[in-house]
């Protein structure tokens, strides 16, 4: 990737980065989904996503439930991929790894996106779960 | 008494008197230097050849052949004096893998004494490294040594890494080394057995007599405790376990003076925060519970506000004292700090600088940089060099002499404001906890977080220690759990050296069998594969230790990084599996713990399944005996 690519891309990225601010402030709906949820399981799987993000998108970053912006809309999403060669290669930290289209299709990418956007964590409130609530009482008696 | 290293440069060599054939066959009388006959070990130059065993040597290292039999015919052995010192440092566990280098020691140990095997008891390890980590859990827990026992060279070499993990970790042991330069191998022996340890132990020995031996342990045993804390190491030649005492006596222990601050350094920091407005500690990890009592009473002296690590590692302020808490105010105009940092002034013990001050033999890694230093907190500008328990004592002092009714009015308002914040603020800090913890509650596999909420009800109430490493299973306890313990949670690995976590919590678990507690150990699957012997040794010796394995299949750290190194590259993460993942097969933890003798099951990937496996395991270690929930879970 040349350089100016990589200028475009961070480009991109501040560009789309001001679009979330604006949609999101604007309570913007969610996009339409043209990949394959099921495919993108395997995907999702086989390109590690989970490694970062939890099976289920509750991890170092949570998918599940996102509302930063850039689970709205497949273009942003794939913006957001392509868009992270900035990264120092002799100082590598465990943050989200850049996808150039050559290492993660378009159409698998999408299939990803079909499958994050099945994610939903719903857990029961404190109060409903027996150990967390024995936890919080706890803590108030002492 | 020398050090190995003095002696032996230009000095004689045992193998320069002892043929290796000779020595083996011919020692119908304990031979002396002067007697055993060089056959073809030592050539003009004084190097010795490296022989391959004869016959006979590899008999008595591989096969069953006894030592020759006047080598037994010691009235009073050497080794019963050397089990003696132990006993009389109080010494609890010896945990060692055998090694005929010491058979002598080994056989006091079981046999010596009106009741034999008993402080210290024998513990047996299946690795070196595990009886390393061993001693590093319960020195960890408990601020006091105990003994791991290795044969020379070989077993020392498997040793190594935990010793240099020991050794960042700041915890006492003495390592116990046999030498046999008699009948032996060539491989198992060297003239500075110790040499490949020594950039990262404090202090070795290697006595040449019974006579030097007794009191160099008991100086292993001054130098571990002494801050700074590190493993010692004493060599111990079969000759010296295996001699006649005749009429030597066990020397008495006498304990390390610790140096202190002065009086008149107490006074100045008893001033400051008796004058200050609001004062606050900041306590770091004592030696021994002692220094967290006193501390305590330093508190409530002054009514300070206190900031603990003990949600982080061992040996420091109670989390749940009333004292402890965020600075409500965030305005506190004197900050002392107790092994760690303070703004206006702070006590260090001092620091290990082995690898320059120590290792003359070049005997390190390479000459890497500046000295092997333990991590602590970045140095104050009014930092004291002194260990702050034992200058506690002339603190509290100081500040009782300053002491008057209008002071002791401010210290009540004070404690009561500082309770009533840190309340408040615990509580907030649980809530917005609890709030994380609920995330991916029911996911499968199982969130690490939910191990931890579900096991705080089972253990809340009991004597509980966390044996192993918790940062790859993310610490939930940090937030959940109260840590009041001096042992509540070991740490982490000081080394960031895997192999770790098993053996630690093993020996913390010997700490807590006989006192009543229970070891807790979320053992990730990585570093337990390197040493899972050690689940042996908690089945053996019916140790308290429940063992839940955050089994993420994988070394996940790992494959985090070489996901990311991809991602740069912009190759692809679909191969970084490979290399880092423990797929292909799975292992089957419950199976392997059964193997070894351990009551386990799993695998659980249900989330609904795990509280009720969490409370059989805490039942089976409530009645000493260790257990494995293998746990399939999300990867961090
Ligand atoms: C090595 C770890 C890692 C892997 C693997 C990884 N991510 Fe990420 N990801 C992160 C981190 C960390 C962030 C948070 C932003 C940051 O630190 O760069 C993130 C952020 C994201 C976000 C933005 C979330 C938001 O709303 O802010 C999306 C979407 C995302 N990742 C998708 C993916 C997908 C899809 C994959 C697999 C193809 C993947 N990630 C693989 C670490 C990872
Ligand atoms: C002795 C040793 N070898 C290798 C490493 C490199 N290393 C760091 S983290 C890690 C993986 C840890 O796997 P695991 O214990 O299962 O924890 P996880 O990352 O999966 O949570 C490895 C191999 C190390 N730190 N120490
Ligand atoms: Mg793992």
């Amino acid at each position: 990737m040349t350089s100016m690519k990589i200028y475009a891309d961070k480009l991109l990225m501040t560009v789309s980065g001001l679009l979330f601010l604006m949609t999101a402030s604007a309570q913007v709906e969610f996009g339409p989904i043209s990949g394959d949820a099921e495919l993108g399981k395997t995907s999702y799987y086989d390109y590690g996503c989970y490694g970062c993000h939890g099976f289920g998108g509750i991890g170092r970053k949570n998918l599940a439930n996102d509302v930063s912006g850039i689970m709205f809309r497949e273009d942003i999403f794939l913006t957001y991929l392509r868009g992270r060669s900035e990264l120092n290669p002799l100082f590598p930290t465990q943050s989200m790894p850049n996808y150039p289209a050559d290492s993660l299709s378009d159409a698998d990418a999408l299939d990803i996106y079909a499958y994050i956007r099945t994610f939903k964590d719903d857990p029961p409130d404190v109060e409903d779960i027996p150990a967390l609530k024995a936890i919080l009482d706890g803590a108030k008696a002492q | 008494m020398t050090k190995k290293t003095d002696q032996e440069q230009g000095g004689i060599n045992r193998r320069e008197f002892l043929g290796t054939s000779a020595a083996a066959g011919a020692a119908s009388i304990l031979p002396t230097r002067s007697e055993a006959a060089p056959q073809a070990a030592a050539p003009s130059n004084g190097v010795p050849l490296s022989l391959p065993p004869t016959d006979e040597q590899m008999a008595r290292e591989l096969g069953d052949t006894l030592p020759p039999s006047t080598m037994r015919a010691a009235q009073r052995p050497g080794s019963d004096l050397i089990v003696q010192v132990l006993r009389d440092l109080e010494i609890e566990f010896v945990a060692s893998n055998p090694g005929s280098s010491f058979e002598g020691l080994q056989e006091s140990l079981i046999n010596y004494g009106e009741i034999p095997n008993v402080m210290p008891e024998f513990i047996s390890a299946m690795h070196e490294e595990s009886a390393v980590d061993m001693a590093h859990g319960y020195g960890k827990s408990e601020g006091r040594p105990i003994c791991a026992l290795v044969q020379g060279t070989i077993g020392l070499q498997h040793s190594a890494m935990a010793i240099y993990q020991a050794y960042h970790g700041r915890a006492p042991m003495v390592i116990l080394v046999g030498r046999d330069d008699k009948h032996f191998l060539q491989a198992h022996t060297a003239d500075d057995v110790a040499g490949i340890v020594r950039s990262f132990t404090k202090w070795d020995a290697h006595p040449e007599t019974l006579a030097e031996a007794l009191p160099a342990i008991q100086e292993a045993y001054r130098q571990a405790v002494t801050p700074p804390c590190a493993p010692t190491v004493v060599i111990l030649d079969t000759e010296v376990q295996k001699e006649e005492a005749g009429d030597i006596q066990v020397p008495v222990y006498v304990p390390p003076v610790i140096p202190t601050i002065t009086e008149q350094q107490a006074d100045e920091i008893a001033a400051g925060l008796m004058g200050a407005a609001k004062p606050r500690l900041s306590v770091g990890r004592f030696r021994t519970p002692e220094g967290i009592k006193r501390s305590v009473e330093l508190a409530e002296l002054v009514g300070a506000s206190v900031e603990t690590k003990s949600q982080v590692g061992p040996m420091s302020f109670p989390q749940s004292h009333p004292l402890v808490g965020p600075d409500a105010d965030d305005e506190s105009d004197y900050v002392f700090g107790l092994e760690a940092s303070g703004a206006h002034a702070a006590l260090h013990g001092p620091h290990l600088r082995t690898l320059t001050e120590r290792d003359l033999t070049s005997i390190n890694f390479g000459g890497i940089r500046p000295p092997v230093r333990p991590r602590r907190d970045a140095p104050g500008q009014n930092d004291l060099t002194a260990d702050a328990e034992a200058s506690l004592p002339l603190l509290i002092s100081a500040v009782k002499r300053r002491a008057n009714s209008e002071s002791r009015k401010t210290v009540v308002l004070r404690t009561r404001h500082h309770t009533d914040a840190n309340h408040a603020a615990r509580l907030t800090a649980i809530e917005a906890a609890l709030e994380k913890t609920r995330e991916g509650w029911n996911a499968s596999p199982v969130s690490t977080a939910r191990i931890y909420a579900e096991l705080w009800p089972l253990i809340k109430d009991l004597d509980w220690c966390i044996g192993g490493p918790s940062r790859f299973s993310s610490s939930h306890h940090m937030q959940l759990w109260d840590h009041d313990k001096p042992y509540s949670y070991l740490g982490g690995h000081p080394a960031a050296a895997l192999g770790y976590g098993l053996g630690a919590a093993t020996g913390a678990a010997l700490a807590a069998r006989e006192r009543g507690r229970i070891v807790i150990n979320v053992q990730t699957d990585g570093d337990f594969n390197y040493t899972p012997g050690a689940l042996w040794t908690a089945a053996h010796h019916r140790l308290p230790m429940l063992t839940i394995m955050h089994n993420n299949r994988a070394w996940h750290m790992e494959l985090m990084y070489v996901q990311y190194m991809a991602g740069v590259r912009g190759r692809g993460t679909d191969r970084a599996h490979i290399g880092t993942t423990l797929r292909d097969p799975y292992i089957d933890y419950a199976k392997l713990a059964e193997g070894y003798g351990v009551k386990a099951e799993g695998p659980i990937e249900d989330p609904t399944k795990l509280a009720a496996a969490l409370a059989r395991g805490v039942d089976a270690v409530r009645n000493g005996e260790p257990y494995l929930i293998d746990v399939i879970t999300q990867p961090r």
